[in-house]
């Protein structure tokens, strides 16, 4: 049931995203990508940061499949992901967890439920899934908030049942659209300490943001888009 | 086990949520339902009704002379050699007579004056079972009445043909109301679907997002359509046998209906009527969702 997330996606590569000079192009003529190329090996955290309208969000939801590149190839686990139809993009889909920078809650429905929607997809255990619910909002600091209705919740705590749900299921790759802009400095630190336990897990892990403190001294790889445009890679500090 | 349990608190989600329409929709299944198998069922009894006339249909040939034993024998060829026949039974002035004597009962001492021999000789024809159709029935007596000496022939013709006709135009109506039933039934099934559905885009967004397979959406849905199907067709038919207990009731008191025996749906036809309604539901839930999965 709990499977260690990085082993569960297909392929034995050591390679969990790569991007071949991939474009994506918005109509009319919005160009948010321009002949990226890039690879994220299994298991590392990387934080991809710039200014707003860089493409940071268009980058995720080209490796969330949720948009198909323009140009270029995309593969996760070392499978091409153009192709991916039905069941079998469901599947991969299972393994890969977002927390959407606007979101994506279900209005009407509790904290609780939001965050078992990922498990239930794949259908784990009620009982699994009522634990699990309860060990993240306890995490997030959001136990009390359990059975209320996410409309009801306020913006910096709907993000983080949206970081609850992207972790729950415990996915190999794990995308975050800037996670901690609505946050506090300590609730920041909740954040971010969830996010490291799904690392040491090991998932691999995507960070959009352009909140400095949290890679400063992170010691994690960033990169930084710029118009659509890789610019800088700062490797790996010691 | 895990799917099924996922499934069953969807349906109960969509229940929830769009239960105006799903009642809607039930009480049209259950309407269709009720309109068609009344019309069949009074056609079925239609049939049984026409198979026990066909059963006591004989044609009686009345005759100018009383025939001789040859002239019999020729006549018996005659009519053998348009069809078979169940019986050919000669009938003499004076059996004529007997007969109707016996009919009048207590007052028969009116014939008393009478000659005996004031009836017509005839000859009655049971046709074989086999000429069933009112044409063919019609084409025998028009044969019959050429045969020599024959004078008339009788066989409750206009009573027939009025009841033949009757029963086309039920078929007509059985038709008609399956068809009513079968476009009624994927109209509202597909029309509740599509408003839950649009009443629900964020959630089938994000689940194909966070990795639902299809099936996972779809088998609520299925399921949805399954239990309108079920319990619109069993409310329906429930109705539609109140109603013939009803009627079958109040029939036994009359004289002239007593001797006709109303009769229901076989459990077969039950059984088909429920599975085609189940059918149906599901069907046009399966091919509403289709068409939004399907990009
Ligand atoms: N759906 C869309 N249609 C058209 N243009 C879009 C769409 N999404 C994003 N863009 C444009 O693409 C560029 C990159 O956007 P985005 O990836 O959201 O940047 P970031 O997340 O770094 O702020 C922006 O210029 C934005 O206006
Ligand atoms: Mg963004």
């Amino acid at each position: 049931m709990n499977n260690p997330p990085g082993e569960t996606l297909p392929g034995s590569t050591d390679i969990m995203v790569e991007l071949i000079k991939v474009s994506k192009r918005y109509p009319p003529d919005v160009v948010a990508l321009d002949t990226i190329s890039l690879t994220i090996p299994r298991g590392e955290m990387l934080f991809v940061i710039g200014m707003s309208g860089a493409g940071k969000t268009t980058l995720l939801k080209l490796m969330a499949t949720m948009e198909a590149p323009s140009n270029g190839l995309i593969e996760i686990g070392g499978e091409p992901i153009q192709d991916l139809r039905g069941a079998k993009l469901a599947r991969l889909r299972q393994r890969i967890g977002v927390a959407y920078q606007d979101f994506k809650l279900l209005l009407n429905r509790t904290a609780a439920e939001n965050i078992a929607i990922s498990m239930e997809v794949s259908y784990k255990k009620p009982q699994y899934i009522t634990k699990r619910v309860r060990t993240l909002l306890d995490q997030l600091n959001l136990a009390d908030k359990h059975g209320m209705i996410a409309g009801e919740l306020s913006r910096g705590e709907q993000q983080r049942v949206t970081l609850a749900r992207a972790v729950a299921n415990s996915p190999a790759l794990i995308l975050v659209d800037e996670p901690t802009g609505n946050l506090d400095a300590i609730t920041t630190e909740w954040v971010m300490k969830l996010l490291a336990n799904s690392h040491k897990a090991g998932a691999t892990i995507v960070i959009a943001t352009h909140d400095d403190s949290l890679y400063r001294d992170s010691g994690c790889r960033v990169i930084e888009l710029h118009k659509g445009n890789l610019l800088g890679i700062s490797g790996e500090r010691p | 086990m895990k799917f099924w349990l996922a499934v069953l608190q969807q349906l109960g989600r969509n229940l929830r949520q769009t239960w105006p329409s799903q009642m809607m929709t039930f009480l049209t299944v259950s309407l269709s339902v009720l309109i068609f198998s009344l019309f069949s069922v009074i056609y079925i009894n239609m049939l049984t009704v026409s198979r026990q006339i066909g059963d006591d249909l004989q044609l009686v040939v009345y005759l100018n002379d009383e025939p001789g034993p040859e002239m019999q024998e020729q006549l018996r060829n005659k009519i053998t050699a348009f069809d078979q026949v169940e019986s050919i039974h000669f009938v003499s002035r004076d059996e004529a007579y007997q007969r109707f004597r016996q009919q009048l009962g207590d007052s028969s001492d009116v014939l008393d004056d009478m000659p005996h021999d004031f009836l017509p000789p005839s000859i009655e024809v049971t046709p074989l079972h086999s000429l069933r159709g009112l044409s063919q029935i019609k084409l025998f007596s028009d044969y019959l009445l050429k045969l020599p000496g024959a004078e008339k022939v009788q066989y409750g013709q206009e009573w027939i043909e009025r009841f033949h006709s009757f029963t086309q135009v039920l078929r007509l109506v059985v038709l008609l109301s399956a068809s009513l039933l079968i476009l009624t039934t994927i109209f509202m099934v597909s029309h509740t679907i599509r408003l839950t559905i649009m009443g629900r885009v964020d959630e089938l967004e994000l689940l194909k997002l966070v990795g639902a397979t299809n099936n996972y959406i779809r088998m609520p849905f299925m399921l949805e359509g399954f239990l309108q199907g079920l319990a619109g067709s069993l409310i329906g038919l429930s109705a539609l046998y109140a109603l013939f207990l009803w009627i079958s009731h109040r029939v036994t008191g009359s004289e002239l209906l007593s001797m006709v025996h109303f009769t229901f749906f076989q459990p077969g036809i039950i059984a088909l009527i429920i599975l085609l309604s189940i059918i149906l539901c599901t069907a046009g839930s399966y091919f509403s969702m289709h068409k939004y999965l399907r990009f």
